[in-house]
């Protein structure tokens, strides 16, 4: 197909639950970090244990904020430790009232928040999954074995240092990296090491707790997935809009395409 | 490369709205749509399988106290001054044979020992060994009638605001065979800021169900009207009543 065709790339359910895990993961992320301020530390670790402390976020007698990781100190006033109270003014808390849901430190409300999204992401992921593989375009994102040989290619001709990309199908082997990461590694991840740190679950399943290294590493795992999926966040973000953003846009809201120079269909 | 720059900033301002978006519909009625997740959760989490019992070298022999401190009531310093000794704990409401229970007569009947860890809903756990009367051993002597749907524990303490500390479990919750009611922690009786003489254990649940300086057991059929009508202390606050996740 050549360059401006126009291909009917996204499917109602992909469009409606991309746009769902978007709203989503915004709400996931700052009521995730207003209930890490209640006890703004990480242990690798069952119980709590400051031996085995990497990460601490607090303040000192003077109102310094501090962030500690893996021993090694920063000082974080007005940021992390010591910074916004959510209320027009500042007050000694790790994560700032501009990043949290709700603005003010309430750690009821926040897990009101988190556990509702949290079921709103599980069920989209559920119908994005079931929709993705009885209409099979689910595979056209999945990493195959083809792809290997290509990913370095890839990589070069975003680096500029070669002309044209490998030939691909509809997404390029990079992509087809992050989406395998995220769909099938990270977000079933961030599932389990959430549910990890429920002493309702760990009582049913306390095995899968324990791989991730008891309640307190589950709660270190959970906060990096989150990270991770915080980059990719951004990548994609920073990619669309530099991809031709109005076409991107536009493929996620009416489903239709404009193929560029280099777009493939298919797998 | 003008456009992407103007998206990247419309992205940036959308961020930033998340925060006082998010405070406005908290404080809005979606705040009860919110709250339906709880029933959910308590449907398909509920209250199953054993709590992880360790092993004596994971105590911590320094157990974290959790919620407030030992309280300051004169009833309650009257009970501590006299080592306990005039303490009772009285189960009644809805049951066949209302009965009072001194620490003597909790003590001699048959103890549990579990080495289980306490899940703060703040975020921290601790590991310590507990002992003391299964719930339902104290259920079974006091026979629940066929109208009790929930076990409300009221506590000596009373809140900085002056509301009495109290939680509640249903039936099922409190028959289960980690419910205890406790009397020592590591090897030596409840200190008064870890909830002397009697408090509840629930390991399957976040902390604040494990009431502390509990005197009264009430069954009841509903727990609406006590408070302001949550089930407990925490869950008046905003907490959820189902507290396992």
């Amino acid at each position: 197909m050549a360059l401006g065709t126009k291909v009917y790339r996204n499917s109602i359910p992909t469009r409606l639950t991309h746009w769902l895990f978007f709203i989503a993961f915004l709400a996931l992320v700052s009521s995730g970090l207003e209930i890490f301020n209640a006890a703004p530390y990480l242990d690798a670790s069952d119980k709590s244990n400051p031996a085995k402390r990497v990460l601490s976020i607090d303040s000192t007698d003077s109102h310094v904020g501090q962030t500690t990781i893996f021993g090694h100190t920063f000082t974080t006033t007005g940021f992390l430790g010591f910074g916004d109270d959510g209320m027009g003014g500042r007050t000694d808390r790790a994560f700032p009232g501009w990043l949290t849901i709700p603005a003010y430190q309430s750690l009821a409300d926040g897990r009101r928040w988190h556990l509702f999204f949290a079921w709103v992401m599980v069920i989209c992921g559920a119908v994005y999954f079931i929709a993705g593989f009885t209409r099979g375009n689910l595979k056209e994102l999945v990493l195959r074995r083809e792809d290997l040989p290509k990913i370095l290619p890839m990589q070069l001709y975003y680096f500029r240092l070669r002309k044209e990309p490998p030939p691909h199908g509809t997404y390029n082997p990079l992509q087809k990296v992050a989406y395998t990461l995220v769909l099938f590694v990270f977000a079933p991840l961030l599932v389990l090491t959430g549910l990890a740190l429920s002493p309702g679950f760990d009582s049913m399943f306390h095995p899968i707790t324990a791989v991730f290294g008891g309640r307190q590493f589950a709660r270190l795992w959970h906060f990096v997935i989150m990270l991770m999926l915080i980059g990719f966040f951004v990548t994609h973000i920073s990619l669309v809009a530099t991809q031709g953003v109005i076409n991107q846009m536009k493929s996620m809201i009416t489903g239709w395409f404009k193929l560029g120079k280099h777009d493939g269909v298919g797998i | 490369m003008k456009r992407s720059l103007f998206v990247a900033s419309s992205i940036s301002a959308a961020l930033a709205a998340c925060a006082p978006i998010g405070t406005k519909l908290n404080d809005s009625g979606f705040h009860k749509v919110l709250s339906g997740a709880e029933g959910l959760n308590h449907l398909v989490l509920g209250t199953h399988g054993l709590a992880k019992e360790y092993a004596e070298s994971d105590v911590d022999k320094d157990f974290r106290m959790n919620g407030f401190s030992t309280p300051s009531d004169a009833n309650y310093n009257r009970l501590q001054n006299g080592n306990f000794r005039d303490y009772r704990l009285v189960i009644d409401g809805a049951v066949e044979r209302r009965q009072t229970f001194t620490l003597d007569r909790l003590r001699a009947m048959k103890q549990q020992t579990q080495i289980t860890r306490h899940d703060c809903v703040e975020g921290w756990s601790a590991i310590g060994k507990w002992r003391g009367v299964r719930l339902s051993d104290l259920l079974d002597a006091v026979g629940p009638r066929s109208d009790a749907r929930y076990v409300v524990f009221h506590c000596m303490d009373v809140s900085p605001d002056n509301v009495p500390y109290y939680e509640s479990l249903d039936l099922q919750q409190a028959h289960h065979p980690q419910a205890l009611m406790a009397l020592d922690l590591n090897g030596r009786a409840l200190d008064p800021d870890h909830g002397a003489p009697v408090r509840l254990r629930v390991p399957t649940q976040l902390g604040y169900k494990s009431a502390k300086w509990v005197n009264r057991i009430e069954l009841v059929g509903s727990y609406r009207n006590l408070y302001s009508g949550a089930g407990g202390y925490w869950e008046d606050q905003g907490y959820e009543w189902y507290a396992g996740i």
